[in-house]
Order: C-alpha cells, then structure tokens, then sequence
C-alpha cells in the first residue's frame, strides 16, 4: 500500500501536518496536548473529554463554521482550523478572569438586578459572552451533498456486535435489513459489512419519528452522512443496536482538562495522554489499564475492583485503591494530579499524573428509542434510564426493538440476539411482561450523598458544556422547584451541546438525594431531537421527500 | 394531594401565565381565598413552550392597547418579581414578500401610528441594514418597531408562582379540573377536580391550549381549538441576529434568545388535537430548515439542537376570549389566545381578574367576549396577524 501525502492545514496561525484519514484532534495531539476551547459562561479551561463527538471539549471553527467536533472532522488539505471562545488563545485567555472574578458564578435567574440602572449593560454584555463560536461566515462552503432516501422493512442503527449479530441471524431468516453506523467504513474501528445486508457507514441517525408514515405504521428515521448530506430512512422496524458511552464522574476540578473518559483514551486519536489515574474497577477499566499499560500509575475504585483487573495490573505492577475516590484534580489548565482518599476515612494522598481517565460506568446510548417515545425504566447501576424491553428486546413502542448494551447495562443478562429477531420479525400483540431492572446497588448514590454533605471549594461543574454548578441544582430544590424537568428550566441542566449525555444521568442522582427522593422519581426529561446537532442544511435538503407538495 | 380549603373566591384552572397572573390580580386585590389548579407541573404547557416574542404590531386598536400595556408590564417584571425575564427589546422586523402583503404591512403600521407607537415601513435597503445576511430578494419591505422583543418566558412563571404563593394563593400542581357543578339558578358552585371537589362561585377558565376541552368538560359549547405548533433551536452563537423576523407570506419566525440559540418555528398544517406524546416532526423539522436557511442563508451551517412542540388554542375570528360565559354565570373564560397568550397576559389577565371582580372592563365585548360568538353580534373586525 502506497501512503497517501500528508494533509497540511493551518491551526490559528501554525501549520499542521495530518495523515490521510485522520481527525483534527488527532493531527493536533501528536504536537502535545490540545487546548482548544474554553468553556460557555465561565471560560475555564476545557479539553477533549469522550473522543466520540457527544462533548463540547474540542469545539473548533473549520473554514467558517462554528462548533465543529475537532475528533469527528477528518483533517483535510487547506482547512483553516481556529479556536472559539477564547482570545488571544485557549492557552491564555484574557476572559479567563471571568472565572477568577465570579468564584461562585452568576445567578442569571435573580442576579445581575442591581444597580437597576446597570440592566441594560447586563445585558448587551451577557449577550456578547454568550455562545461558544460566532455565526458560520457568510461566505463559507457548507458541506453538503444530494439527499439520500430509501426504504427499509428493518432497519438496525448500530452495527456493534449486537447490531451485527441481530443483522445475521435476520439475513438467516430471508430479511434484508439495512445496517447504520455513524462511524466512516475506513480506519480502525471502522464498521464491518454483514453479508446480505446493506451497510450505510458513516451516517449518523439523529431523529427517529413514529410518525405513522407505512400507513399508520413505521418510523421516519433522519440522519446526516460524514459529507454533510441528509438521510432519510423509511422504516417498519426499528433495532436500536447503538451500545454505551463512558460516564462522568463530579468531583473538585472533575472539568480539568485531563480528565477524560475510557472512550477517549481507547480510541484511535492517539493523544498523548501520560502518567495516568484510572477511575473504575471493573471490565472496562480493565480494557484501558490493559490498553495504556505502562502509563497507568494507579488504579482508584469507588467500591471493590474486580479480579480480571486485579490481575492485569498485578502483571503492570500498578498500584489498587479500592473504596477510594479522587477527591480532586489538581492543577490550573491541566491536570498534573489527583488526590485520592479511602472513603471509609483516613486522610487523602496525591498522585502525579497527566490524564484521569474515566472508566467507572458505561450509559446507554438509548436516546432513539426514548424519542420514539419508549417507556423507560431507571437502572441503579450504571445509574440511567435504559428502555423498558422484554426478554425479545421489544420496547413499550410496538416496532421498537433494543438489543445489546443499549438494552440493559453490560454485564446483565439483556436480549440475546435469537430472542431479538423473534421481537422484531412478530411484534407483541399484547404488552409482553419487561425484563427486571436487578442488579448490585447504585456505588454513585452513596458517593453522591458523601460529596453533599461535606464543604465545597471552587465551582463543581455538573453541566460542562453549559457551566452549570452544583450549587445551583441545590438552590433549584430549595426554592421548591423539584424534579428534573424544572431543575432543567431553572438551571440550565442538560440543555447544552451534549444534548444532556455528561450531565442529566449525574442530575438525575443529586436531585434524587437533594429532594430526598429515589431516582426514578425524580422524573426525566423529554428527549426531543436529534440526537446530535444536525446542520440545518442537512434537514433543508430533506424536506421535499417528506413533503413532495412544498417544493411546487 | 387534597386541597387544603372548602371555600374559594375563584379557582383559576391553569397555572401558566395567564392564570398566575389573574390569581396576582385577584389576591392584591384581596378578592379572599384563591386556588389555582393545575394538570401538570409549572411551565408543563404553553407557557413553557412558546419562542418569548412580545409584540404590538397588530392590525387592531384593541390589540394594540393590550399589547403595549404588557410590554410596559414585562419592562417592570424584573424589578417587581425578583426574577430576570432578560427581555431584550431587539424590535419585531415583518417582512413582506410581494407588493399585496406590503400593503398589508402599511395597515399594520398605520394602525400602530394611529396609537402612538413609532412602527416604521422599511425598504429592502433598510432590511438588509438591519438583518446582517438577509438572502438578497428575500423581500419587498418589512414593517419594524423597535421596542418589540423577546424574553426568556419561564422565569416569568416561577416569578409569579413564588408572588402569588407569597400573597397566601395556593397552587395545586398535578391537579386536573374535570367539569363544574351547577346551582339552582344554573350558576357555577363546585369544581369537579381529581383532588376532589371544591366548593367556588367562579372559575377561570386559563387552561391554554386546553381551555376547549375545560369549556366542553363543563357543558360549554365553545369554538376553540387546539392547533399544534413547533418549535427548533439552533446550536448557540455569539450575538448576530437584533430583530425579530417574521415572514408574512408563510409565518416564518426566528429570533436569537440571550443564550445565542436561533430560535423559531413556522406554520406547518396539523390536524387538530391535543396529543402531546409526539414531541416533534421531521416533516416541521426539515420545512423550518428549508425555510430559514432560505431567508438567512448563512445560518446554513448551523447545528439544530432541539426541537419541540406545543398547542395554540385557536379562535375563528382571532381574537381571544375574555369574559363571564353568558350561559354558565361564574365561569369566567380567560383563553383563546392563538399562540400569543404569553405576550398578551399581564394585560389581559388584568381584565379577567376585573370581571371575576365585577368591574368595569374595557375591551369591546364584540372582540372579547364568549358571547360573540353566540349569535349575539359578531365582531365587526377580526385579528389576523396571528403570525409570530
């Protein structure tokens, strides 16, 4: 194989050299750690978090237009890549005072009032500090492509080993179902064809709708491929096969760039991570210990840490602390350390490192089925809201299928594959009776209960992508407004870039103790689409297929 | 929960804009012991739902003094409740696309003149002045008044929950109102609710986009209806967008909220219902695409973030309902605001709680009242600048 030339773009005022096929996050890491946006209200410092394209962490203006995910965006030859939110630099932000100056942030809801005759400064001002980047140029190119529709009687997005598995015991079966994958057909972890099936790589589904389209049945299905052009898919049956993403973990500084999730540190942008502190013991922790080997200096569990991963680091030699938490990172831009505390007492001890990764909880990526409408129910471990299925797999919504760890939490006996192809080939004809939600108790709730009891410093981002503290979920409860959908409107919870993936599962537990109430009652919140941002250009190109009169 | 009295002065049914404001009237007024109840959590409804415009460009006199009466009143909203509404006054900009929808415009404008709001006839030169990348020919002129704008509609909500609670109002969450009993002289004395019953001679019908069900629920023959809306948001951006824009010709609206979001929706025709369970559709999703990017064509590149819908409560002639129902004394209708209910409210709240007083009321029965549409007299003109 013949290695293709080098992209060059620029990056700010640098010109970066990247390989064929590689991200914008991928090409600036091999120069150190990238630093490219500063966060919304605050301007704390902020760094690449999943790695996956759901957080606000590597936010960067490419030919024009805002907000592009630096780790979705393959580098291409002549891109003018620029930082947001932050100037001279991300390094050094002059707005970075914002941070200092406001200790205890800003309440928007009942501050800013005084004096009256300032009002108006207030707000030209917050209108000039809001939002990450500045209106797409009026002269960029976006990209975009013809729309692309088709019909399916089966569509299956995801095409992990449940999706394929699902996939090949249906092709078995005489269907040919159509496979969705939002990551591209090249690279490492690209997709694998299933044969008889008909794989659209590269393509993000954002909007599920149990519109009634197929007469009074079936799901319209809107999605946007790596080019930038609209999908539409017609469906009867839809398999929701779109597995998990790391969890976050809130504690001091638990924003510091350098603190990452496993999905970060086990994907193929290469960043150069360092000395590292490992959160979480069980199998998935075991994956990144065994990834980064030699790097990790250390191990630290919430609760006990499970033999496979006792073992894999007992041949690295890397230090265990079980029934541990970090209490915080420490460092000002960039994590140089953690301290980490027994959480049966017992003083707190540092340890050196670059990067914390996060490998303590995988949450689903259920999001599909919930805009459908499926009924959800609330797993204490990982602590989310998974869909309601039976043991086919068949949600509350009749065509509405989950397989695999979007399911039921891994590790817990979910759908097999056989069962799901008898959920999606003969739907109920009466509610089938759901799965049980069993399993260990939640080690987040005590966690949780532990952190707000004890005194606080500095701000605990719950929300990340839109600054939202700690504190502010408690003035929510205490001024009467309980439940997540009000704590949403009064705080800002959830309502940001990440459509609420690294915020509302955590939201969900700290309103539940603040309210004095279990999770589940605490409430959710509605998941309206899409699922990921989804350029308006894109969904322009699709409104003459759903609607052939308009365009007449 | 059980409610906590036997008797009420008035039980406002609906705990949204409308009916937190009417219950504030009615308590500093010290019309005695309130109750407001509601089906489903705060800002559950419409008040949580609808893009924050508040506007007075109108085609009639009527809803042009309301209107400007509740701009006054959103102005003073911070001071008076504690909670910033962050209301911007970035000026509505109506936008004409042929020459029959610009004289359209200038009726709006003369109307607006006629009382005393400076509303000015802009050329396209002056549009594209004033909307930074307005797609060039997108239109022959627009209609502009400065001191329209839009407000974040949920602090509003908790702003006057907090008051009238404060004023000794009790606000019964998760309670639904199912139908009213009648007395000897057909008059209302009870309201059926799923907290049980409580005694009452008058309630307020500001039930939003459910108010014509409440109607018929109670015996009531009423023609509102319930007419879904959508709603997306853009990604946040850094401010670029001042105005207000709304497109006559197809409803288009957009405006940039305080966090930055492209926010608007369109008029997408639905069939009639108050079924909630589907939150959005691709088919509003990709029209409102298709249509915003064709007015600003630079907002090409933006990222859609969320999408939702809600219920205009609809009315034939435009105008809303404001008044006792002649044919069940003490059932005071507070309701048929056609999507503008929220920008309406501090004014048209204060004439309901006027009529639950039995005081004077300003308005033209043949615009407000619910026996308009009775047979007794139609109204000799009608709201159609139901866009926005």
């Amino acid at each position: 194989m013949v290695s293709a030339p080098p992209r060059r773009f620029r990056f700010n005022r640098a010109t970066v050299e990247a390989r064929a096929g590689e991200s914008i996050l991928a090409a600036l890491g091999r120069r150190g750690w990238p630093s490219l946006v500063r966060s919304v209200r605050y301007h704390r410092p902020r760094g690449p978090f999943c790695g996956v394209g759901n957080c606000t962490g590597c936010l960067v203006r490419v030919n024009g237009l805002p907000n592009v995910r630096a780790c979705q965006r393959p580098a291409q030859d002549g891109d003018r890549v620029r930082t947001e939110n932050a100037w001279p630099s991300a390094r050094f932000d002059l707005l970075g005072a914002l941070d200092l100056l406001l200790p205890h942030g800003v309440d928007t809801v009942h501050g800013l009032r005084r004096p009256s005759w300032a009002a108006p400064l207030y707000q030209r001002v917050g209108r000039a500090l809001a939002g990450f980047g500045h209106a797409p140029d009026r002269a960029a190119t976006v990209p975009t492509g013809p729309p692309r529709s088709r019909s399916a009687a089966i569509t299956i997005v995801g095409s992990g080993r449940s999706g394929r598995a699902v996939a090949e015991r249906l092709v078995r079966a005489g269907e040919r179902p159509v496979l969705i994958d939002r990551r591209a057909a090249t690279g490492r972890d690209g997709p694998t064809a299933v044969d008889g099936a008909e794989l659209l790589a590269g393509t993000t589904a954002t909007f599920l709708s149990p519109d009634g389209a197929d007469g009074g049945r079936g799901f319209t299905l809107l999605g946007v491929d790596r080019d930038g052009a609209g999908v539409l898919v017609r469906t009867r049956t839809i398999v929701v096969a779109t597995g998990g993403y790391d969890g976050p973990l809130l504690f001091e500084g638990s924003d510091r760039p350098g603190v990452v999730t496993a999905d970060l540190a086990l994907s193929d942008h290469g960043l150069p991570l360092g000395e590292t502190v490992v959160v979480g013991g069980g199998m998935r922790a075991r994956d990144v210990v065994a990834r980064l080997g030699e790097d990790v200096g250390a191990v630290v569990a919430l609760s006990e840490i499970a033999p496979e991963l006792v073992r894999t680091a007992a041949d690295l030699g890397v230090p265990l602390y079980p029934r541990s938490r970090v209490v915080r990172s420490v460092g000002r831009a960039h994590v140089r350390g953690v301290e980490v505390a027994r959480r049966d007492g017992g003083g707190s001890f540092r340890l050196s490192c670059r990067t914390v990764v996060l490998a303590h909880r995988r949450l689903p990526n259920a999001q599909l089925a919930f805009q459908a409408g499926a009924r959800r129910r609330w797993w204490d471990v990982p602590g989310a809201y998974y869909p309601e299925v039976d043991a086919a797999g068949r949600t509350t919504v009749p065509g509405v299928v989950a397989v695999g760890t979007a399911a039921v939490p891994a590790g817990r006996p979910g759908p097999p594959p056989e069962q799901a192809v008898v959920g999606i080939l003969e739907p109920a004809s009466a509610p089938a009776s759901p799965l049980p939600a069993t399993g260990p108790p939640s080690e987040l709730l005590p966690y949780y209960r532990e952190l707000l009891r004890e005194p606080r410093h500095g701000k605990w981002v719950v929300c990340p992508c839109e600054d939202v503290l700690l504190h502010e979920l408690e003035a929510a409860v205490a001024r009467g407004y309980r439940g997540l959908e009000l704590g949403m409107r009064y705080t800002g919870v959830g309502t940001g870039l990440c459509q609420g993936r690294y915020c509302l599962p955590d939201a969900t537990v700290l309103l539940a103790i603040l309210e004095g109430r279990e999770p589940p009652e605490v409430g959710f919140v509605t998941q309206r689409p899409p699922l990921v941002p989804t350029s308006l250009a894109a969904l322009a190109s699709l409104r003459d297929e759903l609607d052939p009169e308009a365009g007449r | 929960m059980t409610l906590g009295r036997g008797d009420y002065r008035a039980v406002v049914v609906g705990a949204g804009i409308m009916g937190l404001y009417t219950a504030h009237h009615l308590a500093r007024a010290g019309a005695g012991p309130l109750l407001v109840v509601d089906r489903g959590r705060l800002s559950a409804g419409g008040s949580g739902r609808n893009g924050g415009g508040v506007r007075q460009q109108w085609e009639t006199r009527s809803t042009i003094r309301l209107a400007r009466e509740a701009v006054a009143a959103y102005r003073r909203f911070d001071r008076e409740f504690g909670h910033n509404l962050w209301f911007r006054q970035g000026g509505y900009l109506f936008l004409a696309s042929d020459p029959s929808e610009l004289e359209r415009l200038q009726r709006v404008r003369d109307a607006g003149r006629a009382e005393g709001l400076p509303v000015r006839l802009l050329g396209t030169d002056e549009v594209e002045a004033l909307v930074d990348g307005i797609a060039p020919g997108a239109c022959v002129g627009g209609c502009y008044l400065a001191s329209d704008g839009t407000l974040y509609p949920y602090p509003a909500v908790w702003g006057l929950y907090e008051a009238v609670r404060a004023l000794g109002v009790e606000v019964a969450l998760g309670t639904e109102a199912l139908g009213v009993r009648r007395g000897d002289r057909g008059e209302v004395v009870e309201l059926q609710t799923s907290s049980g019953p409580v005694r009452t001679p008058t309630v307020v019908n500001a039930a939003g986009g459910w108010s014509g069900e409440l109607s018929r629920r109670c015996g009531l023959d009423v023609p509102n209806v319930a007419t879904r809306h959508e709603i997306l948001a853009t990604e946040p951006m850094k401010a670029f967008l001042d105005p207000m824009l709304v497109r006559v010709s197809d409803g288009l609206y957009v405006s940039q909220s305080m966090r930055g979001e492209l926010v608007g929706g369109l008029t997408v025709p639905h069939p009639p219902g108050t079924d909630a369970g589907v939150p959005s559709s691709p088919r509003f999703v990709t029209a409102m695409a298709h249509a915003l990017v064709g007015l600003l064509p630079r907002a090409a590149g933006l990222g859609v973030l969320r999408a939702w819908a809600g219920f205009y409560d609809d009315t034939p002639d435009g105008f809303p309902v404001i008044g006792e129902d002649p044919r069940l004394p003490g059932f005071v209708h507070a309701n048929g605001f056609g999507g503008h209910g929220f920008m309406l409210a501090p004014s048209a709240s204060r004439r309901v709680a006027a009529t639950v007083l039995r005081e004077p009321v300003d308005l033209d029965p043949r615009e407000f009242s619910p026996g308009r549409f009775l047979g007794a007299g139609a109204a000799p003109s009608s709201e159609r600048l139901q866009l926005g």
